[in-house]
């Protein structure tokens, strides 16, 4: 039986809500999309510069998986490089595997050199599926998502989160760091997975940016449908959610996946575009780094981590460009960190965030902060009105 | 059969009894006023019953189904809500989302994947918002409201999740006269169809809701009945003016 409620004739009324996809979003993006992809014609195909684009979007959506725990619902990582290192581990060892069966090292062998430099005389069995490429990029999604929800199920089954959750995230980065350095005969070691005919030029950037576009979209229907909103009032209330009986772990556990997912993909693409994979890219410094973007660009936008991404990165690269410049590059992690403590200081919601409310207090400025103040002043004199006729407060003896 | 029943329970903490050996029952469809002084164990035994801390000793039977020891979310899905003393609410979603979100329906994660509000959760959510008096700030952030409207939002949420019983603890806290008036007026309208047990500290609103009263103290149950009665039990009296017994 539901509460009665009297009055009964209420008309229901509309609440401002934003579209799926907002019209302006979708020229923009096309447009800028387009202009990307199209790089290769008029930049040229072999161009550094397109490279790096290619790079920056898989940045981008590395930052974007960051930002649907971090931004949507509240859980910290310092360790998402694990995922994206695994999935770019996965296809860089496919791709290498496949090279060196046509191209012999030095010594004649047809296996990777840093497993022939270890003693190693044949590709080992437990490898040997990573030849397939469709094997090899399942195993690349398949093998972050299920890791993500191990560690999920070990950790927010067990209420830990918060900050304890983020020193856990960052010990898994620094022990997969670790591993892959130890294990040289299969991972590379320190100098990583490199010298494999790597996918470049336009056909790969228009793979790249197609799922850009899915990730986002799937991002966007996904923080924007009922789901979304309980993840963010488990951002903004985990307690008031579990006495409201959402089974707040489980819906950490499953945004944990999908955004361990969506690195994984990130990490993939990045492999086969760049054609090189170290240790640095599963460590707990990427990590931080794509925490950095995040932060930078806007937390909880789904646009922030894109633009956070490009324009640090950029920034970069134009430093380590520039003739008079390029003396700064070398204290450029001593950059990344102060741009952190001035984000957080000084625009904490990032420079998308910061731009939003700016045009949501403006929105109210001037006619509509009118409209709103009658409508508090009216709605104050109902409250005035007192039903019960005035009890007049006295002495009590309880 | 009573809806809940507490039977013989303790909550110890560093050795110091909050809860003492407590006998207790609350009638379905019955409104009952939680009194006590500070310290009494009121919250605590609100906190016990929704299941955000495990009993020492002792049963909690709701609905015929013994619960103790649940999750505060399995808690919730047999039929308690709870109110916070402190508002307790989603900060940075809308008025509108908070009840949303609290509707009754399904929690689980893969029964909520993109799905939208349907026309009759709609009709619903603003029937709450208007019996709550927030339409006109159904799109506003919850940290824009007020203390009161604040307190008159979780109670929307509660009504929305539609529950067998209602925990409300202290929900006229930092409110005008008028608006606790009105609050003992919306949970009158609540407790026609509806179980509540409430923990109010003011006399005025107590008296107004002219319902059987428990008077808790020290963690152990001093008195019931009536509240005529219980202003006159010589123990509530020595307990509330601070004679005799300690």
């Amino acid at each position: 039986m539901t509460i009665n409620l009297a009055g009964g004739g209420s008309t229901p009324r509309k609440v401002r809500r934003a579209r799926l996809i907002p019209i302006w979003a979708l020229i923009l993006g096309a447009f800028v999309l387009s202009l990307i992809g199209t790089s290769p014609h008029y930049i040229g195909s072999d161009s550094y510069v397109v490279g790096l684009i290619g790079k920056f979007l898989c940045f981008a959506i590395f930052a974007l998986s960051i930002d649907l725990i971090w931004g949507f619902t509240g859980i910290l990582s310092l360790g998402q490089a694990v995922y994206f290192g695994i999935g770019a581990y996965m296809v860089a060892l496919s791709m290498k595997l496949n090279y060196t069966l046509e191209n012999a090292t030095r010594y004649g062998s047809n296996i990777p050199d840093f497993m022939e430099w270890n003693g190693l005389t044949e590709v080992p069995a437990f490898m040997a599926p990573l030849l397939s490429t469709p094997v090899a990029v399942a195993l690349a999604l398949a093998i972050p998502t299920l890791l993500a929800f191990i560690f999920g199920v070990i950790t927010f089954k067990r209420h830990i989160y918060g900050v304890y959750c983020a020193v856990i995230t960052l010990a898994e980065a620094l022990i997969l760091e670790r591993f892959i350095v130890e294990y040289q005969a299969y991972t590379g070691g320190f100098n990583g997975i490199t010298d494999y005919s790597n996918l470049r030029g336009a056909p790969f950037l228009w793979v790249i940016i197609a799922v850009t576009v899915v990730c986002l979209i799937g991002a966007r229907a996904l923080t924007h449908s009922r789901i979304g909103t309980v993840l963010k009032s488990i951002r903004d209330n985990d307690v008031r959610a579990e006495f409201m009986g959402y089974n707040v772990a489980n819906y950490r556990i499953f945004v944990f996946c999908v955004s361990a997912f969506m690195a994984a993909g990130a990490g993939a693409m990045y492999a086969a575009w760049v054609g090189i994979v170290s240790f640095l890219d599963a460590g707990p410094m990427f990590s931080v780094e794509g925490v950095i973007w995040t932060a930078v660009g806007g937390r909880a936008t789904l646009i922030g981590p894109f633009i956070g991404t490009f324009l640090v990165r950029g920034l970069e690269f134009v430093l380590s460009s520039s003739a008079w410049l390029s003396w700064l590059s070398e204290y450029w992690q001593f950059f990344m960190g102060a741009l952190f403590i001035a984000v957080v200081l000084w625009i904490p919601d990032g420079i998308v965030g910061t731009i939003g409310n700016w045009l949501r207090k403006r929105g109210t400025g001037t006619l509509s902060q009118i409209r709103d103040d009658q409508d508090r002043l009216a709605h104050d004199r109902q409250r005035d009105w007192d039903p019960a006729g005035g009890t007049k407060p006295g002495k009590d003896p309880v | 059969m009573p809806l809940l029943e507490i039977k013989g329970l303790t909550t110890e903490v560093a050795g110091y009894k909050i809860i003492n050996n407590l006998d207790f029952s609350v009638e379905a469809n019955e409104l009952r006023v939680l009194l006590g002084p500070n310290g009494a164990g009121k919250t605590t035994l609100i906190a016990m019953i929704t299941g955000q801390f495990k009993p020492s000793a002792g049963k909690i039977y709701f609905d015929g189904r013994d619960i103790t020891g649940w999750a505060p979310d399995e808690i919730f899905l047999a039929g308690i809500s709870r109110k916070f003393q402190v508002p307790n609410m989603y900060e940075t979603l809308s008025v509108y989302d908070n009840v949303m979100i609290s509707l009754q329906g399904p929690r689980k994660v893969f029964r909520y994947m993109f799905k939208g509000v349907t026309r009759a959760e709609n009709e619903r959510i603003w029937e709450i918002l208007d019996f709550v008096e927030l339409a006109g700030k159904a799109s506003d952030p919850a940290d824009t409201l007020s203390h009161g409207e604040r307190q008159w939002l979780e109670m929307g949420m509660l009504i929305a999740s539609n529950p067998k019983l209602l925990l409300l603890d202290e929900p006229t806290t930092g409110m005008t006269e008028q608006g606790k008036q009105r609050t003992a007026q919306l949970i009158e309208r609540i407790a026609k169809n509806h179980t509540v047990l409430l923990v109010e500290h003011d006399m005025q609103v107590v008296r107004r809701l002219g319902k059987k009263v428990t008077v808790l103290h020290q963690g152990q149950l001093l008195a019931e009945g009536p509240l005529a009665e219980v202003v006159e039990n010589e123990m509530v009296k020595a307990v509330y003016l601070g004679k005799g017994r300690h």
